[in-house]
């Protein structure tokens, strides 16, 4: 139990983590939050490896061959993958030990991880007694690491789906670059976005797994391939090192949302000042089109996901209906797989297919589908603009910036709340409606657009703020720190930094 | 667009297609339906490809007559109506792989297992994705240059969405908006079958072609009556390419020619599996009509001023498409005529039909919610090995045609029979027979012409007969290209008679094949064929004896004047002389002389 001793050790001094006696009435309370989907036969392997002896977790949406993956969906209830994914085979390659499969939202789609097959995840922390939310769609995976039933676990983050539940948990939730982490193995929500992202109780740990996944693979076409790899890296190596040097953090002033909740922008801006005083230096900078990356996102993402959902027929693996309607022949009028699609998917995975469906359909392509793909591309230059890396993707010349539009005061990386609120309760977000629950994600979706690292670190509410809240709530929020396509180091040393301010 | 879409029932296919593998060569069109399984019952006694040629070449005979009769009164509304036609071939690539998986590509008929040759991917198993398999590229690009197309250097994928269960991912990956090649021309003549009314005069008709693009294949589906469908994923995922053509085609008879062309030109450079008509293709035709002189509203592929276009999907042979055009454009100039509408909806036809009919209208039209596909990378050719392709393309069927005219002295007609033929086989064992024959008589000149053209006429006709008589295909022909040069050798040389020649020829090709073959030489020695010429004088006697015999004939020929008569009394030499004796020539020139004409 080496996990849980370190969590208890740690949890004694760490003022993000709930208080010692919390700790013990999370692992009292852990079966309860429903975190764990299936938990694998306990092995006496000994295993080598720099990740020997240690216990992660895999989002119940990334093949194992060990244990069912379902992606909390009744269409795949009850199916176990012929091949296990890249990342899944890396960890075990590395002496990791898969200990369970964590639960999430349908196929990764909702931002509280209440849409699953399994029954909804619970948060560690309550308000007034009501469990509160654990973000999602990672939520097993976060509350799994929160409450220490493993020591990191693996979650995919397709608009925040990493970073929402590290926030809401208190723990490290890191997205790294698009194209960096096989997705082989990932079940594809939407596989222009999806990013296979590390939670853990600390930067260090983060790093420590990432390091071991951070390799190509043949087989995901979207893996960045050894050469571009390299060009990453010696494009970084040529500018300054910046350990131990001083960061120009950029703070995105569109961020600064009227729907901030004065908890978080209390807290950020604590936390601003205290970097400012620590000798790092802030830059106010503009990122005009966040306010449409959010619409952009839940065009192109349904989109994608009713395409790739579309191989859910129930024929060659997975659910089928047994009515009379899932016929080969089916009823007369009735498409093909209705019955078998209409009993197999939650409702937010049918409104997402519907969405996207509608929003690909040819006289409505030109008006969301293309629209939504021009917002992205201006979503990513308005970050190229601001960061003092180019972006290694684009050619030598930069060539989407035009002449003069790069900012003077560039920046390494940039700073925001994870998200605006802190966590609603479970009943909270039971009766907000669908578009209500899109919003959590509008600080996340920005960086998932443009496939840049992104990591959420907990930082410590104020004392002003924790005043205020019940002994079972949340005692930090997640920060988010981005940074440029590439410099996923970067972002981790970022991170680091603000974690270390509160030890 | 790929056309065994969503909704359309595949027909019931009999296990018989296994068993016939090893019957004889059966027409086009059949053995297609057969690969393919649309075919209800088993499949009647195959017709040998070359009765089927002969046959449908009289069909067409019989049609023009009868046509020109019918035709009077099509042609009065045929002056009014002009017609429209652009045409979609798919054709099933020739590579060993998947297009975007690892798994080997099955040709259709192969005894491969179903379901044994399929990947992850293939079977779109969730966390799977595509690996494009660059060689399939190759023969992709043999024909794009062929069919005279620009390559683009950027291409990309489009997932083509809709559900059927031979699509197992609910989608197909093309090339919708971004093919990889452009801009081609296919051109067409009167050997081609382009009637002359279309031509107006001129030589060929340049073909535009709009644009080639890669894409998947689908499952194989097989009912097994009443309700239960087996689908074999064995073809799921072979590459395929798409040939759209501009809608520059105002006749069916051309719409036929373009599709046997394109046809002739994949097979050419070798871009499609081993002979086409085991299943590689199949055609979507787009018909309209308008009053002559007038412009429609209607668009397509950049064309302007068209009348509204209907789509007829899964057309399979050449008569198909060329009678499912006749049928459609006869029943949109009825509907105007009548003062109705014809709306823009997808049709379809059945081999022996007189209509199209009615598939899905415009209402029920499928939105195939096209998006880029966004796993896959832009697809990059590079110009070097387009151009190394363009320098080793393989002679397209029009070169060919010439250069066997040229280089043996055949008609036009024999040229592109033998071209046509046996996937080119014929023509390469011609090529032999001609190299040998050449060489043992060491012909130049107008004697290399006169043997290219005599062992034409042997390969073509006299081994061709054989086939036809003796029901068999070409590729169990057990004759050497050696043997039939050192028949024809004595045969120019005067060793043997012609009519000894044909028989020897026969006794070749009826030897069991396991059997130890004597020489030609010996053959003609041991049955004592060797032409020993008659005296002048044997050659008199023998004429005078069927004059003697024959007096009434006598007669006719110097009486009459009927001199056609002589070459009967001729053949009556051949005849009562011994075997590998008399020579025609001499035998008539006697003959004459004898009859003082």
């Amino acid at each position: 139990m080496h996990s849980a001793r370190r969590c208890w050790h740690r949890a004694s001094r760490h003022p993000l983590q709930p208080a010692c006696k919390h700790v013990r009435a999370q692992h009292a309370q852990a079966g309860s939050l429903n975190a764990i989907t299936n938990t694998a036969a306990p092995s006496n392997a000994e295993e080598q490896g720099r990740l020997a002896g240690k216990n992660v977790a895999i989002k119940d949406n990334i093949t194992t061959s060990s244990l069912p993956t379902t992606a909390a969906s009744g269409i795949l209830s009850t199916h176990v993958s012929p091949f296990e994914a890249t990342v899944v085979r890396l960890l075990r390659q590395n002496g990791a030990t898969i200990t369970s499969t964590t639960n999430l939202d349908e196929f990764g789609m909702g931002s509280h991880s209440q849409h699953s097959v399994h029954g909804p995840v619970l948060s560690p922390f309550t308000r007034d007694g009501i469990p509160l939310s654990p973000g999602g769609s990672s939520g097993g995976s976060a509350v799994a690491v929160a409450s220490g039933q493993c020591w990191t676990a693996l979650g995919t983050d397709t608009g925040g789906s990493v970073r929402l539940p590290a926030a809401y948990v208190g723990v490290v939730g890191f997205k790294p670059s698009y194209g960096l982490l096989s997705r082989w193995g990932v079940i594809q929500y939407a596989n222009s976005l999806d990013t296979v992202g590390v939670l853990a109780r600390s930067v260090g740990d983060v790093r420590e797994v990432f390091e071991v996944l951070n390799q190509h693979d043949a087989r995901d076409p979207t893996s960045l391939p050894d050469s571009v790899r390299q060009r990453v890296t010696s494009s970084r190596s040529e500018r300054q090192d910046h350990k131990g040097k001083a960061l120009r953090i950029g703070i995105p002033l569109d961020y600064n949302i009227t729907s901030l909740a004065p908890s978080i922008r209390k807290t950020y801006t604590t936390l601003l000042t205290t970097l400012q005083s620590q000798g790092h230096t802030l830059h106010p900078i503009h990122l005009p089109t966040t306010r449409l990356a959010l619409s952009a996102y839940y065009v192109l993402a349904p989109a994608e996901a009713s395409s790739n959902l579309a191989k859910y027929d129930g024929i060659r693996y997975g659910q089928r209906s047994t009515t009379a309607t899932a016929d080969a022949s089916p009823a007369e009028k009735l498409p093909l797989y209705a019955a078998t699609r209409a009993e197999g998917f939650g409702e937010e995975v049918k409104r997402r297919i519907l969405l996207g469906a509608y929003t690909l359909m040819s006289e409505a392509r030109d008006n969301y589908f293309l629209q939504a793909q021009k917002v992205r591309r201006l979503v990513q230059r308005d970050f190229d603009r601001v960061f003092a890396a180019p972006n290694p993707l684009l050619d030598a010349g930069g060539h989407d910036i035009g002449e003069g539009e790069r900012e003077e005061d560039v920046v390494d990386v940039l700073l925001t709340p994870t998200a605006p609120t802190l966590p609603p309760t479970v009943e909270e977000v039971q009766r907000s409606s669908p578009v209500e629950s899109y919003m959590n994600d509008v600080f996340t979706v920005p960086a998932s657009l443009a496939g840049l690292p992104a990591a959420s670190v907990p930082v410590a509410l104020p004392e002003a703020v924790r005043e205020g809240l019940g002994e079972g709530d949340v005692r930090s929020v997640g920060m988010q720190v981005i940074g440029q396509f590439g410099d996923d180091e970067l972002v981790l040393r970022a991170a680091e930094v603000i974690e270390k301010l509160y030890h | 667009m790929l056309s065994r879409t969503a909704y359309s029932t595949p027909a019931i296919l009999s296990t018989a297609t296994a068993l016939l593998s090893r019957t004889p060569r059966p027409c086009i069109a059949a053995k297609w339906l057969r690969s393919r399984g649309f075919t209800s019952a088993p499949p009647a006694e195959p017709i040998p490809l070359r009765k089927h040629l002969k046959d449908e070449a009289k069909r067409r005979k019989a049609e023009e007559k009868s046509g020109k009769k019918k035709s009077s009164v099509v042609d009065t509304r045929l002056e009014k109506w002009e017609l429209t036609v652009g045409i979609e071939v798919h054709a099933e690539l020739n590579t060993s792989r998947k297009l975007f998986s690892s798994a080997a590509a099955t040709a259709e008929e192969s005894n491969v297992l179903p379901n044994s040759r399929v990947a992850l991917f293939d079977a779109a198993m969730p966390g799977s994705q595509p690996q494009f398999q660059p060689a399939t590229l190759i023969p992709a690009l043999r024909a794009a240059l062929a069919l005279g197309c620009t390559i683009q250097r950027t291409s990309r994928w489009d997932r083509k969405h809709y559900f059927h269960w031979d699509q197992p991912n609910g989608y197909q990956i093309t090339q919708f908006y971004e093919p990889f090649a452009k801009d081609g021309v296919l051109r067409v003549g009167a050997d081609d079958g382009v009637p002359a009314g279309d031509l107006n005069g001129a030589d060929s008709l340049n073909i535009g072609i709009k644009q080639v693009q890669m894409e998947q294949d689908t499952a194989k589906t097989t009912q097994v009556p009443p309700s239960t469908y087996h689908i074999d994923l064995n073809r799921a995922g072979h590459p395929l390419i798409e040939i759209i053509t501009l809608p520059h085609i105002h006749s069916p008879q051309t719409a036929a020619a373009v599709v046997r062309k394109i046809q002739g030109v994949l097979k050419s450079v070798d871009a499609c599996v081993t002979g086409m008509e085991l299943g590689g293709l199949r055609a979507d035709v787009n018909v309209s009509v308008r009053q002559r002189g007038t412009h429609g509203t209607s668009s397509y592929s950049g064309v302007t001023g068209l009348g509204q276009r209907t789509e007829i999907k899964n057309l399979s042979s050449f008569a198909a498409v060329e009678n499912a055009i006749v049928a459609e454009r006869d029943r949109q100039i009825a509907v105007l005529e009548a003062g109705g509408v014809i709306e823009g909806e997808t049709r379809g036809w059945t081999l022996g039909a007189t209509e199209t009919t009615l598939l899905r209208g415009k209402e029920g039209e499928v939105d195939y919610r096209y998006m880029p596909d966004a796993d896959l990378p832009p697809l990059i050719i590079g110009s070097d090995l387009v151009r190394h392709l363009e320098e080793t393309l393989p002679e397209l069927p029009d070169k060919t045609t010439e250069r066997v005219q040229a280089q043996y002295g055949l008609s036009k007609k024999d040229a592109m029979t033998i071209v046509s033929l046996d996937d080119g086989e014929r023509l390469e064992f011609l090529e032999e027979v001609v190299d040998l024959l050449r060489a043992r008589v060491g012909a130049q000149g107008d004697e290399a012409s006169q043997l290219g053209r005599l062992a034409g006429n042997w390969v073509i006709h006299e081994l061709g007969g054989l086939l036809t008589t003796t029901d068999m295909e070409w590729q169990n022909v057990a004759i050497t290209a050696a043997e039939l040069a050192d028949l024809l050798s004595h045969l120019h040389t005067k060793q043997i008679t012609s009519r000894t020649a044909k028989q020897l020829l026969r006794t070749i090709h009826e030897l069991p094949p396991t059997v130890e073959r004597p020489s030609v030489e010996q053959l003609i020695d041991e049955g004592g064929l060797r032409l020993r010429p008659l005296s002048e004088e044997g050659y008199v006697a023998l004429a005078e004896s069927v004059l003697s015999e024959s007096p009434q004939v006598v007669a006719a020929v110097k009486e009459k004047g009927q001199k056609g008569k002589v070459m009967w009394l001729v053949g009556q030499m051949m005849r009562l002389g011994e075997e590998g004796t008399v020579e025609p020539q001499k035998a008539k020139e006697v003959m004459q002389k004898l009859l003082g004409i």
